[in-house]
Order: structure tokens, then C-alpha cells, then sequence
């Protein structure tokens, strides 16, 4: 008896191991098939490696420069300005450019030395649609700024 | 491979003094494919290959270092900000995810 209801169980078991994925896989057949980078980083995991937990302070200390409206999302231009000493013991350590929406959040980092004499930087990046391109800068004494503006894309710039 | 890639490195002003902030820009002939895209001619994926590390050395001592990503545009520009110390020699160093390596210098030549 204990054993036809065991081998019950198992076919009942096995119907619903083979009916329910159709669901649950729809969605990560769609991501596997999305073309994803070498570095394919979201925006909130970059964050994480970047502060590590630490607050990100949204200042006006920090001036990011992008152009309202990107003709070619392949080439946009990224300026930051931080309104900062650079002198022995307090000065721009460190600045991260991020794009929220690119597949790898990541574009290019600049750790900065007090002999830079101003906290600046700038890159020309890659943007796959409109999107927030975010500013994060890191002080000498562990502080966290950050600033954001919005880029509209008009060809996206992935290719 | 011995082919060496077009590279600049300017310094604005042209003109400039001692303890004064002049900028410094590298631009660098390179494709920062990201490895998604595919040959238009024979629709293969071409594999990726960026410039990863970029390194802004005064007299061999570095004072600028990058990180960079393939999210970078193709033939990349970067640019940092030097307090002129006195006369000296910018090399600008950089290396690729395919461990291409290469470098441009300029000479800091401050008129006072």
C-alpha cells in the first residue's frame, strides 16, 4: 500500500516538475538571451563595490557636465568639476563615472593626488539609451558625493 | 605586435608658469570594442577589446590613474587637471583587456 502511494507521489511529483517551468523560465530565457558584456555590472551592484555601504551624498560640490540631448549615444561627453581642496590631507581622492541604464554601469574611474591641483575629470562614454549618468566622488577622508543628470539619446551607442 | 597607436598628449595653455593648473589630455587611436557587436563584413562577434588602465606620470611618478571600462567611447579621450611643480617630462601609459601596452609622453615646459 505505502508503496503504490509512494510511486503516486513520484508521478504527481514529476507532472508538476514538468508543467511549471514554462513560467518560471520565460523570464531568464530572456535575460540568457539579451547580449551581455564581459562586464555586465547594474548600476546598484557598482554602487555597492564602489562605497561598500557607505552614505552617497547628492551635492552641488560636485558639477557634472553632460549635454541635455546626445545626438550619438556612442560618443558622449562627461565632465566633473568637484568644488574641493587638493592639498596634502584633503583632496579628491577618487572619481567614478556610472551610466544607470548600460548593461555595465562602469565607464571609467580617475584616482585623483593632491598634485592634480583641482578635482576634475573628464571622458567621452557610451550611452545605450537616455539615462541617468551619475557622478560619484570619493574625499580623501571617506565622504561620498555624488551628482546625477539626465542624457537623452537620441541612436543609441552600443553599436 | 609592434604597430605603435596614434596618441597624443596636449597640455592647455600652451602657455603657462610654475604653480600654475594646466589641463592635461590623452587621446588615443583604439576601437574599445565591447565584444557584442558583430563584424559588418563577415558577421562574426567581434571579441572585446578596450583600454583597461591609464596612468598620467610626472618625471615616472604617477599623479592620475584610470580605470576604464569598454562603456568608454572608441578612440577614447580622458583628460586631468596638473598644478605645474616646475619643468618636467607627462607620460601618459596605458594597457588593454588583451594586454596591449603602450605610451605617450610630452615634455612640461613652463615659460616662468
Amino acid at each position: 500500500m505505502e508503496r503504490r502511494n509512494f510511486l503516486k507521489g513520484l508521478g504527481a511529483a514529476s507532472l508538476v516538475a514538468v508543467t511549471t517551468p514554462t513560467f518560471i523560465n520565460a523570464k531568464e530565457e530572456a535575460a540568457k538571451a539579451a547580449p551581455k558584456g564581459p562586464n555586465a555590472l547594474s548600476y546598484d551592484n557598482a554602487i555597492r563595490v564602489i562605497a561598500d555601504g557607505k552614505e552617497i551624498k547628492v551635492s552641488d560640490k560636485v558639477d557634472l557636465v553632460v549635454p541635455e540631448i546626445a545626438e550619438n549615444g556612442a560618443v558622449v561627453p562627461v565632465k566633473v568639476n568637484v568644488d574641493h581642496p587638493m592639498e596634502e590631507n584633503n583632496y579628491v581622492k577618487a572619481i567614478h563615472i556610472l551610466a544607470k541604464e548600460n548593461g555595465n554601469a562602469r565607464c571609467a574611474d580617475v584616482m585623483l593626488t593632491p598634485l592634480n591641483g583641482k578635482g576634475y575629470f573628464a571622458t567621452r562614454v557610451k550611452l545605450a539609451k537616455t539615462q541617468d549618468v551619475v557622478a560619484v566622488v570619493e574625499l580623501s577622508d571617506g565622504t561620498f558625493l555624488s551628482a546625477n543628470k539626465s542624457v537623452k539619446v537620441t541612436i543609441g551607442g552600443c553599436g | 605586435m609592434a604597430e605603435k597607436r596614434r596618441a597624443m598628449v596636449k597640455i592647455k595653455p600652451k602657455k603657462y608658469n610654475v604653480g600654475d593648473t594646466v589641463k592635461v589630455d590623452f587621446i588615443i587611436i583604439h576601437p574599445m570594442d565591447t565584444g557584442m557587436q558583430k563584424d559588418k563584413k563577415t558577421g562574426e562577434i567581434k571579441p572585446a577589446k578596450y583600454i583597461d588602465n591609464v596612468t598620467f606620470k610626472l618625471d615616472g611618478k604617477p599623479f592620475s590613474q584610470m580605470k576604464v571600462w569598454e562603456t568608454v567611447s572608441t578612440n577614447p579621450y580622458f583628460s586631468v587637471n596638473l598644478k605645474v611643480p616646475g619643468k618636467g617630462k607627462i607620460t601618459v601609459e596605458y594597457s588593454d583587456n588583451t594586454g596591449e601596452k603602450g605610451s605617450k609622453s610630452k615634455k612640461l615646459k613652463p615659460k616662468g
